[in-house]
């Protein structure tokens, strides 16, 4: 039975980003939990096949969090132990950044504003096909800079794709600062509702809260793609990583990752 | 050539319902036919080619079959990133098409002439490039771009030049398709538009073997070994740059060779437009004209035939 327990996500996070040395880890806390309802509850996918014709989607296109997603599709058994620990050694799969050519994952991203295209068109072949397949897009808040995500936004609307779900991480860092001080998005909901979606504001990292708004949009096929704007705090889950964006760029060492480590083991004990 | 390509694109929708055509509102008129024969599969994504092609890499995941139609200074220079990485690294079968590639739209001026695609897309893993000269290369083309199931561009130039092959052909990727014999130990390797105009050259006294080349990528060493063989130099014609296109594909090919052969590359030489004008006059700006291009070919052969190692491997008169 798979749980996709916050915790155990953020666990894995770290464990792999201390062994391979490597970056992103607040930008894949925040998506935690957007990650975790979503695999336990709502998407439909045959465990025998991760490319099933008949599968929901996932586009991970801020592919800087893949971390969180890796946790994901590990506890799926679609990645091997051997994934998770050896991750970044020579001659291993898992990149940096999502790779389609990772089982699960649905498209290359990390260079930004690509993901929500391809998922448009994941949603477009859904209605083609009349298949009631859903497709979930997980965008950041940084990445809403791109003009392709515009493009898509229109062409989703116009072309009716109430099977498109777009989640919005905002995380309200991208990477060289505070998005209001970088390029200000405004109020990304009303945006997405002038765009011709049904959006709503919800709390990032509540998973009850984030539960309702997936169960509520899939089920609302009223020919309006879906917008759920999720404030969320980057590098959630270890205190002195939140809203700290230092943490997209820096490497744990053997004494960060310990105390990020006891951390999440004080928050696990907490849970019922 | 462009009733071909209609006719190609109809024949292919009604062949197989999940060929979708996708445009970026562009091909007015050019696609009524289309249109009327296969409403469901037509789909303009708007002025919008980021999206449009990403979209076409969702559709193909999902079994569909996307042809993306744009003017190729757009499709595929202005998406290239998109093609790189949401269509070829994931080696999806989509069709490119890239109209009015070269200088065809020469009042526009540099925004919508497209002299640098075939560089452009040429490096990037798992692209087929295909360039037709006539209605039957056209065909041919659009026949193979659909077989091979991978990610392909298909470059659309001046199609009105007439025919180059007597009638239909059948087309291999890699392959060469001869389209003169010749006396001369000397090959004109052309592609697209200057097809015609090699041939012209040939006829016109040159007395050359002329090959079009409707598939840039790949291409075949073995033929192209074959006709380095028997002759002393290469002339090829492209109406594009003469930097990463046709004439550096052959060039890079017969460097690897054992034996050495100048090779004359004609093409556009690494500079903008500078005048609008007809099509005919933006060729005489580029030297790419017939008696032009005779100019250069002679200055090439009399270096060629100069006692010593040739002067030059590439022309530079």
């Amino acid at each position: 039975m798979n749980t996709f327990n916050a915790t155990h996500i953020r666990k894995v996070i770290l464990d792999m980003a201390y062994s391979g040395a490597t970056v992103h880890i607040g930008c894949a806390f925040s998506i935690v939990e957007l990650l975790a309802v979503l695999y336990r509850n709502h998407l439909q996918l045959d465990l025998a096949d991760p490319a099933s014709p008949t599968r929901d989607y996932l586009v991970l296109s801020k592919g800087h969090g893949v971390m969180a997603q890796y946790a994901c599709l590990h506890e799926l058994g679609w990645l091997t132990d051997d994934d998770i620990g050896q991750y970044f050694k020579n001659g291993t799969r898992l990149k940096g950044l999502a790779d389609a050519r990772v089982p699960g994952v649905e498209a290359t991203t990390g260079t930004l504003g690509h993901g929500l295209s391809v998922a448009t068109g994941l949603a477009l072949a859904a209605k083609l096909n009349k298949t009631n397949q859903t497709c979930y897009a997980l965008v950041g808040d940084g990445e809403l800079n791109e003009g392709a995500i515009w493009e898509a936004a229109l062409f989703a609307a116009h072309f009716k794709l109430d099977n498109l779900v777009l989640m919005v991480d905002k995380n309200g860092f991208q990477a060289m600062g505070p998005t209001d001080e970088v390029i200000a998005l405004g109020n990304i909901e009303e945006k997405f509702r002038a765009f011709g979606f049904d959006a709503v504001t919800i709390d990032g990292h509540d998973e009850l809260v984030i539960d309702a708004a997936y169960a509520r949009f899939k089920a609302t096929r009223n020919g309006r793609p879906k917008a759920i704007v999720a404030t969320s705090v980057k590098g959630k889950g270890v205190s002195f990583m939140e809203n700290n964006n230092l943490w997209h760029y820096t490497r744990l060492t053997p004494e960060t990752h310990a105390a990020a480590i006891a951390e999440l083991k004080r928050d696990e004990t907490r849970t019922p | 050539m462009r009733n071909a390509f209609s006719d190609a694109l109809v024949a292919a929708a009604l062949a197989d319902s999940k060929v979708l055509l996708l445009t970026g509102d562009h091909g007015y008129a050019l696609f009524d036919a289309f249109r009327k024969a296969r409403p469901e599969q037509y789909i303009n994504c708007g002025v919008a080619e980021q999206n449009m092609v990403g979209v076409a890499a969702g559709l193909a995941k999902a079994g569909f079959k996307p042809i993306v139609y744009g003017l190729a200074a757009f499709v595929p220079v202005r998406v290239l990133e998109q093609i790189k990485i949401d269509v070829c690294y994931e080696s999806l079968p989509v069709i490119l098409i890239g109209d009015g590639a070269g200088l065809v739209y020469s009042h526009l001026g540099a925004s919508h002439q497209s002299t640098e695609d075939i560089a452009c897309v040429r490096a990037i893993p798992e692209l087929t490039v295909l360039s037709p000269a006539d209605r039957f290369e056209m065909t041919a083309t659009m026949r193979l771009a659909l077989q091979l199931a991978s990610p392909v561009y298909l470059r659309v130039g001046k199609s009105d030049r007439g025919d180059v092959h007597p009638g239909p052909i059948e087309l291999r990727a890699g392959q060469l398709v001869q389209v003169r014999k010749g006396a001369r130990r000397i090959a004109l390797l052309a592609t697209g538009s200057m097809v015609k105009t090699a041939q012209e050259l040939a006829d016109q006294g040159l007395d050359a073997e002329v090959w079009s080349v409707p598939s840039i990528k790949p291409l075949s060493s073995q033929q192209l070994a074959e006709i380095t063989s028997r002759v002393d130099g290469i002339v090829t014609l492209e109406e594009h740059s003469i930097m990463g296109g046709l004439g550096a594909c052959v060039a890079e090919n017969v460097a690897g060779q054992r034996r050495p052969l100048p090779i004359c590359r004609i093409g556009v030489e690494d500079r903008f437009s500078s005048y609008c004008g007809t099509w005919d006059y933006l060729l005489q700006e580029h030297r790419l004209d017939l008696p032009s291009v005779k100019q250069r070919v002679d200055a090439f052969l009399f270096n060629c035939t100069r006692r010593g190692p040739p002067e030059a491997t590439a022309c530079t008169d």
